[in-house]
């Protein structure tokens, strides 16, 4: 038997009386790239933040390599909700990396503070995904003094510092002037050639298509349809998927 | 008219020293005080509570709505009877009496603690969601991302603008002159009026006052300088 990686069954979220996600069930294997696509609001960012938990769903379950977040009936627990979270990284489009500490520091932050790594051991981990991202020679520049494009890739060492199973992306690219978007593309490409297991929302179709399993259209708070990338963007078959394919054209 | 500066100079200097000590000391459990009620007020109108948020809303306009000369008096000289008046229920001849030093540090803290959660509260405010966001991502648990990323960042904002209160709380400590502690003032009040050197006693009085906040203000302007450097 197989034993998925994310599980997501019957997932609602609504903010207020807006209802944005309208029942997702979604199953994400081991090793398994799944690519989020589909028009600005329909739901795709706040999917990606129910799969970590950063958003509370209405309704319905996540699953981690079989782990409940909230298992269905029984109260939010923060301590385990924190400790599932390091399992799955997440990359967000605006970096949040922290100001006021230089690179080393950001990649050694939560090693030492949630993993309880020593300074040493947490060093050695930060230094070699610095490395893997390379950027090994700007460990002890502070964010502002990176580009936008290296400060991408210090965001993406430091989720991989904490070793997690799979990984989010959200429009890990979108913020970046377009000179910059390829040294973080070719990053999350080597990521996706290693086995890791992610979930990217992006605009980037072609770069969808070349690391995609598996493509996802969403409209409306609802998976529309999905399949693999030939299929999807060759031979979609629903009417809005066309239509939003369509206009990327333009 | 003569001018006796040399004679003031001797004769209340060494007595200004003291009532400085006294300000110091004041002033730093004052301060210490203020800060720690400025960060329970600041975390509790944060929090989830509405009902925490109300009642601290209604406890802040009380403070910030009377001055507070009269929160020392109000301190010294009525929150014992009050503490009696309660304790007495239970222990006919309870007894109680604060100390001067005691009251100054309690009524300044008070008020201090007041203006500064605001400060307080507003840098924590001002830090970006997407940082608690990114520590939460990474295992942070709420209370984590709050005291290791989310406020180490407002403290940055907020440094400038509390140090600048530690300097108003060193001038304020003239106040408690009214609840009998020898400070500076009362010290001064005390010399000028048995030698009628008036004007040499209190241009004594503001050097002394001047020695202590000359250099802290500059020490503020440097560490502004030296915070923003990353930012
Ligand atoms: N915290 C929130 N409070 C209220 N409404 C929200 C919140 N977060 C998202 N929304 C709303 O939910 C809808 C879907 O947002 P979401 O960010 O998931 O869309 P998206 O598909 O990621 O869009 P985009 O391509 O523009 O990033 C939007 O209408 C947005 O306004
Ligand atoms: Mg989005």
């Amino acid at each position: 038997m197989s034993n998925p990686m994310i599980e997501v069954e019957k997932l609602h979220k609504s903010f207020g009386q807006n209802e944005i996600l309208k029942g997702i069930t979604l199953t994400i294997e081991k090793g398994e790239k799944v690519v989020i696509i589909g028009p600005s609001g329909s739901g795709k960012s706040t999917l990606l933040r129910c799969l970590n938990y950063l958003e509370l769903p209405t309704a319905g379950t996540v699953k981690i390599n079989g782990e409940y977040f909230v298992e269905p009936g029984k109260k939010y627990n923060e301590n385990h909700v924190a400790k599932l979270r390091t399992n799955i990284g997440m990359v967000f489009q605006r970096f949040n990396l922290f100001p006021t500490m230089t690179a080393l520091e950001n990649v050694m932050a939560a090693l030492t503070k949630v993993r309880q790594k020593s300074t040493t051991e947490a060093r050695q981990i930060a230094t070699r995904y610095l490395e893997k991202v390379g950027l090994a020679d700007r460990m002890n520049h502070y964010p502002s003094q990176l580009s936008g494009g290296q400060q991408q890739r210090i965001a993406i060492a430091r989720s991989l510092a904490m070793e997690p199973e799979a990984m989010l992306f959200d429009e890990a690219t979108s913020a970046l002037d377009p000179e910059l978007v390829g040294e973080v593309l070719n990053v999350i490409r080597e990521l996706a050639e290693e086995g890791m297991t992610m979930v990217l929302v992006t605009h980037e179709m072609s770069f969808a298509q070349e690391v995609g399993d598996r493509v996802i259209f969403m409209d409306d708070g609802l998976i529309i349809e999905s399949g693999s990338p030939d299929q999807l963007f060759r031979n979609p078959q629903h009417d809005r998927t066309k239509t939003f394919l369509q206009r990327l054209k333009h | 008219m003569n001018l006796h500066f040399p004679t003031a100079f001797q004769e209340l200097t060494p007595q200004l020293l003291k009532a400085l000590g006294v300000v110091a000391s004041l002033t730093l459990a004052g301060f210490a005080l203020a800060l720690v009620i400025a960060m329970l007020i600041a975390l509790g109108r944060l929090s989830q509570s509405r009902f925490l948020d109300r009642i601290l809303i209604v406890f802040l306009e009380i403070v910030r709505g009377t001055p507070l000369l009269v929160q020392l008096l109000y301190v010294y000289y009525v929150l014992p009877e009050l503490i009696k008046l309660i304790m007495r229920i239970w222990i006919p001849d309870y007894q109680l009496t604060i100390s001067a030093f005691t009251a100054g540090v309690i009524g300044l803290g008070i008020n201090y603690g007041c203006y500064m959660s605001e400060v307080i509260r507003s840098s924590i405010a001002a830090i970006d969601k997407g940082q608690t966001e990114a520590a939460l991502a990474l295992g942070y648990t709420n209370r984590q991302a709050m005291w290791n990323i989310v406020i180490p960042q407002s403290f940055r904002i907020s440094l400038p603008t509390l140090a600048n209160y530690f300097i108003m709380m060193i001038k304020d400590t003239s106040l408690v002159a009214f609840i009998t502690l020898q400070e500076i003032i009362l010290t001064t009040q005390s010399y000028a009026s048995q030698t009628f050197l008036t004007i040499e006693s209190y241009t004594l009085a503001a050097l002394a006052y001047l020695i202590l906040s000359i250099p802290l203000g500059q020490g503020v302007r440097i560490l502004e300088r030296r915070l923003n450097r990353h930012v």
